[in-house]
């Protein structure tokens, strides 16, 4: 297991990136930073649904919100999607290692079937 | 990786110097998987591996932790199953009667699934493993998959701009 993932950080991504309103929204703001105003505009949602969205997404990291700007605007940080897409990896060392034991119980019965041909 | 799934796949290849009937069986017998299926140190007391299509999986592996013996359970279906040749099965977490554990967050891939090829190379094997974090068959996954793929190249583009 690579010791750089957080599980827990990695449910909550996976958690707010499970929403179809809040992918829509971080396709948006990869596009650029947006007020919630502006996030809210393709959806038949009042504020606080879309306020709601947005804290998930806070969150889990992804997105950032500036605390001094007037309207407070919304934007992406893209790095939890790359610790998503680093989740399949973590199994490439867990794979390598039960292969290694695949390559070692092989040849303890390699072994024992000599062992068995001798006493023949 | 450049194939559309590479976010939630981890493909292995790698040779074996054993016949292909000997690597099937250490993937189809129980007792040879529990003798090289955990990690180091862990044993699996329990392997019930009904290897035909539809058939079920169960499988404990105990790990000791600084804080004692702790128990995974694993369970899942067979897919696929064409001897000495190809084997799919699902994994998902579970309690010791194979009934899904609870606690997983929405959204999360709750079911993998292990996919096992197998060519015959003059006496050796070849081995491709392809794990896939979302089963093909799990609500949404391959809409899910989809809207991902296409969140991911938004963020390249984003990416390169700044």
């Amino acid at each position: 297991m690579t010791p750089a993932i957080d599980e827990d950080r990695l449910s909550e991504t996976f958690a707010a990136l499970a929403s179809s309103t809040r992918r829509a929204m971080l396709a948006r703001l990869a596009e650029g930073a947006a007020t919630v105003n502006e996030l809210a505009e393709p959806f038949d949602m009042t504020l606080p649904t879309v306020s709601k969205h947005i804290k998930v997404l806070e969150r889990a990291g992804l997105v950032h919100r500036s605390r001094y700007a007037q309207y407070r605007p919304c934007s992406l940080d893209p790095e939890p999607l790359e610790e998503v897409s680093t989740w399949a990896e973590q199994y490439r060392p867990v794979w390598e290692a039960r292969f290694d034991r695949m390559d070692d119980y092989l040849s303890r019965l390699r072994f024992q079937v000599r062992t068995n041909k001798n006493n023949d | 990786m450049t194939d559309r799934n590479a976010h939630d796949t981890v493909v292995m290849d790698r040779s074996f110097d054993a016949p292909v009937d000997v690597i099937w069986q250490l993937w189809t017998d129980p007792q040879h998987f529990g003798a090289w299926y955990g990690p180091e140190g862990a044993t699996i007391p329990v392997a019930k591996m009904d290897v035909r299509v539809g058939g079920k999986r169960l499988i404990c592996m105990e790990v000791q932790t600084p804080g004692g013996q702790v128990q995974m359970w694993f369970a899942g279906e067979y897919r696929e199953v064409v001897a000495n040749k190809l084997l799919v099965y699902t994994e998902s977490m579970s309690d010791q009667n194979g009934e899904p554990a609870s606690g997983v967050p929405e959204g999360h891939p709750v079911t993998t699934e292990v996919r096992v090829e197998l060519w015959d190379t003059g006496g050796s094997t070849r081995m491709v493993l392809t794990h896939t974090g979302i089963a093909a068959d799990s609500p949404g996954a391959a809409g899910w998959a989809m809207a991902l793929d296409k969140l991911a190249a938004h963020v390249r583009s984003f990416l390169q701009r700044s």
